[in-house]
């Protein structure tokens, strides 16, 4: 499914960013990728979501190969994948409902079809009362679960979360960990970027550690390692 | 088939116009004003043309038989003309014919008839080539029974030489309030798109194509270009208008092109200016906030 071989990223300043990464993941698979601050996470997501191009290797998503990837094809590529952030990156001016079918709106699908996904995503991540209520309307683990059901709206086969609990108390942090895993359940690739130490702990999936640009540990149902 | 709502398109592009109010003005004034500026230069050339075809100072020459010529002697003169170089064509113009014309052009001949008209019969002889003119008009002149050659040659070089003037004076306004029109409209377009960055990034991440992110920009440009014309249509009438008054009271020997005859080309060459303007300040403002 996503394939990093070799990979190396290096910045126009001369910062090498990844230095030679080697990951494999399966379709259907659940994995933390974990480390410090300047690690190199940020830069693998960058590469994933081809906002940055990588600077020699290959690396593969689906029958995307992305070190050949044209401008052109980028929109189609990113229709692959539901993407969530730590800001959560909502529409403060539209509603639950008008936020999650507006990425169906921007590929082009049928207001009929709009009209049955939406409540049907937003009863998947348990917000079903709330679709016409306004993001600051709602809290922060339910604006969390809006992109959640957002980056799910054009079905992914790949989901990627960057610190998806980073702005959510510890107990909306486990609810959206676990509307992670249950993503994951119905077959989505789901890749969580965090530095949460417990909620890694906690959910005992693969683990990815990264340090100063490679890749220092890889174990299923592994630990978030602080020593790396 | 994807099915995109163009009101989507449409409803984007006027938010954008109207969140960013003062510099879309900005933009309409600067457009209109090049318009106006365009316009009335185009105008002015246009009935200069006009007038040197009324006075026949493009390529004519006129030439006057003596007043007490026969008949026959000024139609040798004809034949005479006609066997020269440089001729385009030769028109004889009889006294009577000629009293007619002034009479059409002027209205203080009312007491002249043909009893007493003063005017010799004539030939107005359209030439090739400028440069060849003087030779022409030297041949002209050893032709027995011509009492007077009327080039006015000096007169169409002066007018053509205000005409290019003009012409020089239009191209500089039209290089500098363009390049100022169109650099107010990127930064009106710039100011939408940042203002609108995060829904754009949103947008990339989903998954949309250039064109479905651009489109709105590309209407609203637009419409600063549909705006500014016909903006600038009503003021050049206006003016147009005013002018023409003065003219026509003023300087009753020049001809001046009613705006009823020009309208439509007034505005259409407008609106497809503006458009363009606009569009092309919307594409080159786009161009760095697009890359996926």
């Amino acid at each position: 499914m996503i394939d990093f071989v070799n990979v190396k990223k290096a910045y126009p300043n001369g910062t090498m960013a990844l230095k030679g990464i080697n990951l494999h993941i399966d379709e259907g698979e659940f994995v933390f990728v974990c480390g410090p601050s300047g690690a190199g996470k940020s830069t693998l997501m960058k590469l994933l979501l081809r906002e940055e191009r990588i600077t020699s290797g290959k690396l593969t998503v689906g029958e995307y190969d992305l070190s050949e990837l044209s401008e052109f094809k980028v929109p189609y590529y990113r229709r692959e994948l539901g993407v969530v952030f730590q800001d959560f990156r909502l529409f403060p001016k539209k509603t639950v409902f008008e936020n999650v079918a507006f990425a169906m709106e921007v590929v082009g699908t049928p207001r009929s079809k709009i009209v049955r996904r939406v409540p049907a995503i937003l009863n998947t991540v348990n917000l079903s009362g709330k679709q016409d209520s306004f993001p600051h309307e709602i809290s922060g683990g339910e604006q969390q679960r809006v992109a959640l059901a957002r980056a799910l709206a054009n079905n992914p086969k790949v989901v990627i979360a960057d610190e998806p609990t980073g702005n959510i108390d510890p107990k909306m942090s486990l609810e959206i960990m676990s509307l992670l895993i249950k993503i994951n359940k119905i077959g989505k690739t789901v890749i969580v970027v965090t530095h949460e130490k417990d909620l890694v702990d906690y959910y005992k999936q693969r683990v990815v550690m990264l340090n100063d640009g490679l890749i220092t540990e890889d174990r299923v149902g592994g630990m978030f390692n602080e020593e790396v | 088939m994807r099915r995109y709502n163009p009101f989507y398109f449409i409803g984007q592009a006027f938010e954008g116009l109207f969140r960013n109010s003062v510099m879309s003005f900005a933009s309409v004034a600067v457009l209109m004003s090049l318009l106006v500026v365009i316009g009335g230069f185009t105008l002015l050339v246009t009935n200069i043309d006009v007038n040197l075809e009324q006075f026949g100072l493009i390529n004519q020459i006129v030439v006057f038989c003596e007043p007490d010529a026969s008949e026959s002697e000024i139609e040798d003169i004809g034949i005479a003309i006609g066997k020269l170089d440089n001729i385009a064509k030769v028109e004889h113009v009889t006294k009577a014919e000629g009293l007619e014309q002034m009479k059409d052009q002027y209205d203080i001949y009312d007491d002249v008839d043909e009893n007493n008209n003063p005017l010799p019969d004539s030939y107005v002889i359209t030439y090739e080539e400028n440069e060849k003119v003087v030779e022409l008009d030297y041949q002209l002149k050893q032709i027995p029974g011509i009492a007077k050659v009327n080039n006015r040659l000096e007169l169409a070089t002066t007018i053509e030489n205000f005409k290019h003037g003009v012409m020089l004076v239009f191209v500089w306004f039209l290089a500098i309030l363009g390049v100022v029109s169109i650099f107010i409209i990127i930064n009106t377009i710039k100011l939408s798109v940042f203002s609108r960055r995060n829904e754009i990034s949103i947008m990339q991440y989903v998954g949309a194509t250039g064109w479905f992110i651009s489109l709105p920009y590309i209407i609203e440009g637009a419409v600063i270009g549909i705006v500014s014309s016909v903006a600038a249509y009503f003021i050049e009438w206006y003016i147009y208008s005013y002018i023409e008054r003065l003219v026509m009271t003023d300087l009753q020997m020049i001809t001046f092109l009613p705006f009823s005859d020009i309208r439509g080309f007034v505005l259409w060459g407008f609106i497809g200016l503006g458009v363009v303007t606009g569009v092309l300040g919307s594409v080159i403002s786009l161009g760095r906030y697009l890359k996926q």
